[in-house]
C-alpha cells in the first residue's frame, strides 16, 4: 500500500503540492487527473524521491518510510518508474535499456531473462524492436518501451507519468490492452497514473483522483473500494 | 618546406596530440557525466607533470635502478590523481552540480588559480625539465630524421591504451554503462538505480587520473614551468569543442588535428602557431557548432 500523508511541496518558493493525503490498496491502480502544471509530474518526483517535500509529511510504501530511502535504492524495493518524456538511453539497444535497471541491482542474469520474458507477455509490441537501437525509436514506441522498462523492477509499485500524452490512438489502445495485462499477470502491482485527459483511461483506475493547483480530490468514476481517500483529504 | 621538416613536424604533432588526447579525454568524461567543465583541469595535468619530475630526479639522487623510469610516471598519475580528484570532488564539485555554468567555471577557475600558486610555493618558478626516460628509450631514424621513440612509440601507445581501455569500460562492464546513463539523464538514471553521487566521484577520479597521466607522460619531453597547466586547459578545451562535448573518438581526431597544425604551424608560421587551436575551433564551430562528432540524441516526434 503507498501512503501520502500531508505531503506538501514548493518549487522555488512557489507552493506546488498543498498537504496532499492518499491512499492507494495494493492490488488497485490509481489515475491522478489534472491539468497542465497541476503538480503531477512534481507528485510522482516526490514518490521517487527528487522533489524535497515539507518535513511533517511523508510517503509510505507497505510501511516503509520512503523519505528514508534514498532515491536510487528505489528499484531495489520493486518501484519502476516511467518517466513523463519518455528518456531511454539512446546508445544502448531496447533491450539493453530494459536491463539496465536490473543489471544496475545486480539482479542474476537468469532472474532478468525471466523477468524480460514475463515483460513481453504484458507488452508484446516490444519484441520486434528488442535489437534495435533506442534513439530510432518513434514516440509511442519508447512510450512502450518506458513501460516495459518501469515493469522490469517495479514489482511493487510502478508510476507511470503522462503515458498517453501524444499517444496516436491506435497506440492507445495498445498501451490500455498492456496495462490491462499488467494489472492480471501482478495482481498485487500499486499503479499510480497521471493524465490529463480522463477519456483516455477508460476503465483501467479503480480510482481516480483530481490534482487541481496543488490539492487533490477525489474525481469519483473509480469503480471500485480499493483506493480511498482519508478523511483529511480537503473535500472542496 | 623540405621532406625533414615535413616529417618532424608530423612527429611533433602527433606526440603532442597523444598527450592532448589523454587530457581532453578526462575533461569530457567528467563533462559529460557532472556537466561541469572543470577549468582545474589544466592544475591536474601540470601538478601530474610536477610530481612525475621529482619522483624521476628522486630515483637518479638515491641511485635506484633506472628500470623504474617509466613505471615512475605512471606511479606518479596514480598517486596524484586520485587523491586531488577525490579532494576537488568532495570539496568543490559535488557542490555546484546543477548549479549555473557561469558560476561553474569560475569556482573551478579559481580552484585552478589556487593550485597554480600551490605549485609556484612547491616547485618553484624554475623550469623542471627531466628527461631520463626519453634518453632511456633512445632514439630511431625515420626517412633521414632522428627521433626518440619515446614520443613516436611509448606516447601514442599509452594514449591508444588508454582510450580503448575507456571504451571498453563505458560499453561492457556494468559500471561503464551506468557511467553512460548518468551523461545522458542523471535523474532517469537515479530512477534505475545508478548511485549518481558514487558514479559521479568515480568519473571524477578517472578523469582527474587520465589528466595527471597526460602531464605525467609529458614531462620526460616538455619543460614544466608555470602556465603549462593554462596552455593545456585552452588546448584540450579546444579539442572536445571541436569533437563535440562527450565524444570520444571523434576526441581523437580533434587532437589530431590541433596537434598537427600547431606543430605545422611552428614551422612554417611560428608567430600563428599559438592561436591555431583557437582559428580551427572557430572555423568548425562556425560550420558545426554541436562540433565535427555531435551525439547520437533521443528523436522526439
Amino acid at each position: 500500500m503507498l501512503e501520502l500523508k500531508e505531503v506538501s511541496a514548493r518549487i522555488a518558493g512557489v507552493p506546488v503540492l498543498r498537504a496532499i493525503n492518499a491512499e492507494i490498496a495494493r492490488t488497485s491502480t490509481a489515475a491522478i487527473v489534472g491539468r497542465n502544471g497541476a503538480g503531477k509530474t512534481t507528485l510522482l518526483r516526490i514518490i521517487m524521491g527528487f522533489v524535497p517535500f515539507a518535513a511533517k509529511g511523508s510517503v509510505v510504501l507497505d510501511g516503509k518510510d520512503l523519505s528514508r530511502v534514498s532515491p536510487h535504492d528505489r528499484p531495489r524495493l520493486g518501484i519502476g518508474y516511467g518517466p513523463e518524456d519518455r528518456v531511454l538511453f539512446p546508445s544502448f539497444t531496447v533491450e539493453e535499456n530494459l536491463r539496465f535497471p536490473c543489471e544496475v541491482i545486480r539482479m542474476p542474469t537468469k532472474a532478468v531473462d525471466r523477468r524480460m520474458d514475463e515483460v513481453l507477455a504484458i507488452v508484446p509490441e516490444l519484441a520486434p524492436l528488442l535489437a534495435r537501437s533506442a534513439a530510432v525509436l518513434s514516440g509511442g514506441q519508447a512510450k512502450m518501451a518506458v513501460l516495459g522498462r518501469s515493469l522490469m523492477v517495479g514489482t511493487r509499485l510502478v508510476l507511470l507519468d503522462e503515458p498517453f500524452q501524444g499517444l496516436a490512438p491506435v497506440l492507445a489502445l495498445q498501451y490500455t490492452e498492456a496495462l490491462k495485462r499488467l494489472q492480471g499477470a501482478r495482481p498485487d502491482l500499486t499503479i499510480l497514473i497521471t493524465e490529463s485527459n480522463r477519456s483516455l483511461l477508460k476503465d483501467i483506475p479503480s480510482v481516480t483522483w483530481t490534482l487541481e493547483r496543488g490539492a487533490m480530490t477525489v474525481a469519483g468514476g473509480g469503480s471500485g473500494p480499493r483506493g480511498s481517500l482519508p478523511e483529511a483529504a480537503p473535500s472542496d | 618546406m623540405t621532406t625533414e621538416m615535413f616529417i618532424l613536424a608530423t612527429l611533433d604533432g602527433l606526440s603532442a596530440a597523444a598527450l592532448l588526447f589523454m587530457v581532453a579525454l578526462g575533461l569530457t568524461l567528467i563533462f559529460g557525466v557532472m556537466g561541469i567543465l572543470n577549468v582545474a583541469h589544466g592544475s591536474l595535468y601540470a601538478i601530474g607533470g610536477y610530481v612525475a619530475a621529482t619522483l624521476g630526479l628522486a630515483i637518479d639522487k638515491f641511485g635506484l635502478s633506472p628500470a623504474l623510469y617509466l613505471p615512475a610516471l605512471f606511479l606518479a598519475a596514480i598517486l596524484i590523481g586520485p587523491l586531488l580528484g577525490t579532494l576537488l570532488e568532495v570539496g568543490l564539485l559535488r557542490r555546484i552540480l546543477g548549479k549555473e555554468h557561469v558560476l561553474q567555471l569560475l569556482v573551478t577557475f579559481a580552484a585552478f588559480m589556487i593550485l597554480e600558486d600551490v605549485q609556484r610555493l612547491v616547485w618553484g618558478t624554475q623550469p623542471y625539465f627531466v628527461s631520463n626516460v626519453m634518453n632511456q628509450f633512445g632514439n630511431t631514424d625515420v626517412l633521414g630524421i632522428t627521433y626518440t621513440n619515446y614520443q613516436m612509440i611509448v606516447l601514442p601507445v599509452v594514449a591508444a591504451v588508454a582510450y580503448y581501455g575507456l571504451r571498453y569500460f563505458l560499453t561492457k562492464t556494468w559500471l561503464g554503462r551506468e557511467v553512460i546513463a548518468m551523461t545522458f539523464h542523471r535523474e532517469v538514471a537515479t530512477a534505475m538505480g545508478v548511485n549518481a553521487k558514487l558514479v559521479s566521484l568515480l568519473t571524477f577520479v578517472i578523469g582527474a587520473g587520465l589528466g595527471t597521466l597526460g602531464g605525467a607522460l609529458a614531462s620526460p619531453s616538455t619543460a614544466l614551468l608555470p602556465g603549462v597547466g593554462a596552455d593545456m586547459i585552452v588546448q584540450s578545451f579546444a579539442v572536445i569543442a571541436i569533437a563535440g562535448l562527450g565524444q570520444l573518438g571523434g576526441a581523437a581526431l580533434a587532437a589530431c588535428l590541433i596537434g598537427l597544425s600547431r606543430s605545422f604551424a611552428v614551422y612554417l608560421m611560428p608567430e600563428l602557431a599559438v592561436l591555431t587551436p583557437y582559428i580551427i575551433m572557430v572555423l568548425v564551430l562556425l560550420v558545426r557548432p554541436e562540433g565535427l562528432f555531435a551525439a547520437t540524441s533521443m528523436r522526439r516526434i
